[in-house]
């Protein structure tokens, strides 16, 4: 019988991976896969409560996750590539410029 | 207010008005001459005043409460008259007086400005010296101490131009200060102990108190400096670097007996204290004949005077030391008549000559006959020829330390009695007698500074007399009683041995001197060096305050800068790395909110 | 040992080894494809749950556009063609203790939690229930919505705009 906890967990587990993606990931795209990643975490343990309390609102908060999702996905990946054509990079560690 | 007291507090008012005058009044000041008018006046007057007290032999004492208090007053001013006091008012104005008429025609080539400026100082001075006899405390003396110690520098500094006239003016303060310090230190040692300031009060509660005999050694000390006692002698040497008249009157007559008078006013008080009494007389003894030699090698004349002066201050404090205070007293009386009469006749013979070395003086008699019959009047006095006054007051010094069974002391003062008579007549014999040299038009002195010398010399053969005649009566001085009957013989074979030295070196040349000198090779060379004492002193400041400034430099400098330098330095570095966190990258930042939530998580946790 | 055990474990172990394989691939475009998969994974979770209309969304705004936008933004964001695309991290150990401790203290609470208790009975049609929340108590957040995806379709637009 697989419980809360077991897609609790799961979950937990891929946003830890997902958050060691964006930690050391050096390509800027590299690091929004990591940030996808931990959204999808985020959803599972959505729709695992929603399942487990019979509520509806998690399904409806999930659908709302992915819109966003796939719309901060098209607008960062837009930034990405314009900092690529001003800089020919998109490196991470060489996007400093707002060093102290 | 008692209706005696007038008389005492006009001598001491009279002075201080033609001072307050003088200082405020700059046109008056800068008018020279009449300046000088307006103070000889009131010190005429004054001496008129301090005459009628010592006839009448007025004796009053009266107080003002200057700091109140509950359990009675803390201080007080005031003035003490007494058999004492009254002879020190005579002494003071008549010198006072007879200096300044004389100063007028010394000083006649000075700008009107700086004149001025003297005879406000000179009433300054007489004031404070005023205020210190009078005093009937401690506290007041003190601070009449301190002004007479500043009116000393600054009339030594007259000419301030001259840098060797400024650095013996700081030097006379610097080394009277280092006896004030303990002088001021056992006053208010006394005063914790007793409650009280004063002289009338203290001698009876003086007994009871704990530890006097340091405390007595303390306030010894301010004489030791004023009064130019071994080691603190070395500043008055210098301090001829001032006017003559001013050497007369204060090197000689007044400031530097300052100390001699304090001990004898005190002198209840150290007599609870023999240990001290003894050391006093054995450091007066020794400055004496160590002052005798110096003099014996000086070729300045007014440095010979001014050694001589160390000298005869030393046998009064032997006398003081010896519980013959009394005599020191009247020593110092005669000594200050002759002594300014010394002065002031070297000072005519430096104004006609143009010079103080003696070596470049010579047969001066027959030039200013006046001036050297007063000075040789003068030379006998000193020397303890009867029947003139020194005879009589160096007697008592001599017996009184005899009597005290002080014999180490006495041998001291018997040499130095020889060649006091000896280094006296080598300045007569070598600038008086002898071949005439070319320097300057040596003239006779004008009136106004041969009438002073004349009234000096005559004073001395009269108070001569009149001890010969028996005791100064209401002169607060007795003659000794009981003296041995050898020792006038043996004070007068001793001037005499001493002058038939010096005739037979330096009149007649029949000993050689620098055979002498050479034979007494060591004592001669030390002596001219004045035994090294200026050196030491010089290195000891040097070493030590300039080594001290230079340890409070380094302190500064490395230690305050060095600690402010290691802050900043601090807070840079630090300011350095924690810029690192700002590093612009985004990585960084996401590290950064991974810690908050795992700070979070852990809250969370422990708040449960 | 029931179907629904066999069937989580496997998608369980799918789904963890894609998603470490997106962060540790060296080339990028290996991470995009093992991303496809995990993505793929987690819609068959929310199949496990009983949520076919969310399986279904997973994958075609998901698996289907996320991954392919990823792919062109890849394509365009490397200098040469044909380079190779490599990825090398930094400081892996750092990032994998920070990710552990976020890791524990996650199961820290789900530890504390009693959370073990069957499912509940579902209604028939979740998807219509589904419809009629988002026209009913979430309408207002569902016009917002609307709202931000235009806002985002003008801003990609913006920056997709050839320099002038």
């Amino acid at each position: 019988m697989i419980g809360l906890s077991a897609y609790l967990t799961l979950a937990a587990l891929v946003f830890s991976i997902g958050l060691f993606g964006v930690l050391t990931r050096r390509n800027a795209v590299g690091i929004l896969l990591g940030i996808e990643l931990m959204l999808n975490a985020v959803n599972i343990n959505l729709v695992a409560f929603a399942r487990f309390s019979g509520n509806v609102t998690g399904l409806v908060f999930t659908l709302f996750t992915i819109a966003i999702t796939v719309a901060e996905v098209a607008v960062g990946l837009a930034i990405v590539i314009a900092i690529f054509r001003v800089r020919r990079t998109v490196e991470a560690d060489r996007l400093d410029l707002l060093r102290g | 207010m008692a209706p005696s007291i007038g008389l005492p507090l006009a001598v001491l008012a009279l002075p201080f008005i033609a001072f307050v005058l003088l200082a405020v009044a700059a046109p008056l000041r800068r008018a020279g001459r009449a300046a000088g008018l307006v103070s000889i006046l009131t010190m005429a007057l004054a001496f008129a005043a301090a005459l009628t007290v010592w006839a009448r032999g007025l004796v009053v004492e009266a107080t003002w409460t200057w700091i109140p208090a509950d359990g009675g007053p803390i201080a007080s001013v005031g003035l003490m008259v007494d058999s004492l006091s009254q002879a020190m008012l005579v002494l003071v104005t008549l010198v006072s007086l007879l200096v300044q008429i004389y100063s007028l025609a010394y000083l006649h080539d000075e700008p009107p400005a700086s004149l001025g400026r003297y005879y406000t100082y000179q009433s300054l001075f007489a004031f404070s010296m005023l205020g210190l006899v009078l005093a009937p405390g401690f506290l007041q003396m003190f601070i009449f101490w301190e002004l007479v110690g500043l009116c000393s520098y600054l009339l030594i500094g007259y000419w301030y131009e001259r840098p060797a006239a400024a650095r013996a003016a700081v030097k006379a303060f610097w080394i009277t200060k280092l006896g004030d310090v303990g002088f001021i230190i056992g006053i208010v040692l006394l005063w914790s102990a007793t409650g009280t300031f004063e002289f009338t009060e203290l001698f009876d509660k003086a007994q009871s108190v704990s530890g006097l005999p340091l405390i007595m050694f303390l306030i010894y000390l301010g004489a030791v400096g004023k009064s130019a006692q071994f080691p603190l002698h070395v500043w008055l040497p210098d301090a001829m670097e001032g006017p003559t008249p001013v050497s007369a009157l204060i090197h000689a007559a007044t400031m530097v007996t300052a100390g001699v008078f304090m001990v004898t006013r005190a002198e209840p008080l150290f007599a609870l204290v023999p240990e001290v009494l003894t050391l006093i007389a054995w450091v007066g003894a020794f400055t004496a004949l160590l002052a005798a030699t110096m003099a014996c090698v000086e070729g300045d004349i007014k440095r010979v005077l001014a050694y001589s002066t160390v000298s005869q201050l030393g046998y009064m404090m032997a006398a003081a030391g010896a519980g013959a205070a009394q005599a020191g007293f009247l020593h110092l009386l005669t000594h200050g008549l002759f002594k300014a009469l010394l002065f002031l006749a070297a000072g005519a013979v430096i104004h006609a000559v143009g010079t103080n070395d003696v070596f470049r003086m010579g047969g001066l008699f027959r030039a200013m006959p006046h001036t050297g019959i007063v000075f040789i009047v003068g030379t006998l006095a000193l020397a303890g020829v009867p029947p003139l006054a020194g005879f009589f007051s160096k007697e008592a010094v001599l017996g009184g330390v005899w009597e005290a069974h002080l014999t180490g002391p006495f041998l001291m003062l018997a040499l130095t009695a020889l060649l006091t008579a000896f280094y006296m007549f080598r300045v007569v014999f070598i600038a008086f007698f002898g071949r005439a040299h070319a320097g300057g038009h040596p003239h006779e002195a004008p009136w106004l500074m041969r009438g002073p010398l004349w009234i000096l010399a005559l004073l001395t053969v009269l108070v001569g007399l009149r001890l010969a005649a028996g005791g100064l009566a209401g002169g607060g001085v007795e003659g000794h009683e009981e003296a041995p009957g050898w020792l006038a013989p043996l004070s007068v074979g001793l001037a005499l041995a001493g002058f038939l030295l010096a005739w037979a070196m330096y009149q007649r040349g029949v000993i050689e001197s620098a055979r002498v000198a050479t034979a007494l090779g060591p004592l001669d060379f030390m002596a001219r060096r004045r035994y090294g004492l200026d050196t030491l002193y010089a290195g000891l400041y040097r070493g030590i305050m300039l080594g001290f400034s230079r340890l409070i430099g380094w302190i500064d400098r490395y230690l305050v800068d060095g600690l402010l330098n290691v802050l900043s330095a601090l807070t840079l570095r630090a300011g350095a790395r924690l810029r690192g966190i700002q590093s612009g990258k985004a990585q960084d930042y996401v590290y950064g909110v991974a810690f908050g939530v795992l700070l979070l998580i852990v809250w969370a946790q422990l708040w449960r | 040992m029931t179907l629904e055990t066999v069937g989580f474990w496997v998608v369980a172990v799918v789904l963890l080894a894609s998603s470490l394989a997106v962060v540790l691939t060296p080339n990028l475009f290996h991470a995009v494809l093992y991303l496809a998969a995990a993505l793929v994974a987690t819609g068959v979770v929310f199949l496990l749950l009983d949520q076919p209309f969310l399986f279904a969304v997973q994958l075609l705004l998901y698996a289907g556009g996320v991954v392919t936008i990823v792919v062109f933004a890849i394509m365009l964001t490397e200098r040469l063609v044909g380079e190779r695309l490599v990825q090398t991290s930094r400081h892996l150990v750092n990032g994998a203790i920070v990710s552990a401790a976020v890791f524990v203290g996650i199961a820290g609470f789900l530890i504390r939690s009693p959370l073990d208790g069957a499912r509940p009975a579902q209604s028939a049609d979740v998807t219509a229930a589904i419809g009629r929340a988002l026209f009913g108590p979430f309408a207002i957040t569902l016009e917002l919505l609307g709202v931000l995806l235009v806002v985002a379709l003008l801003g990609a637009l913006h920056f997709a705009r050839s320099e002038e």
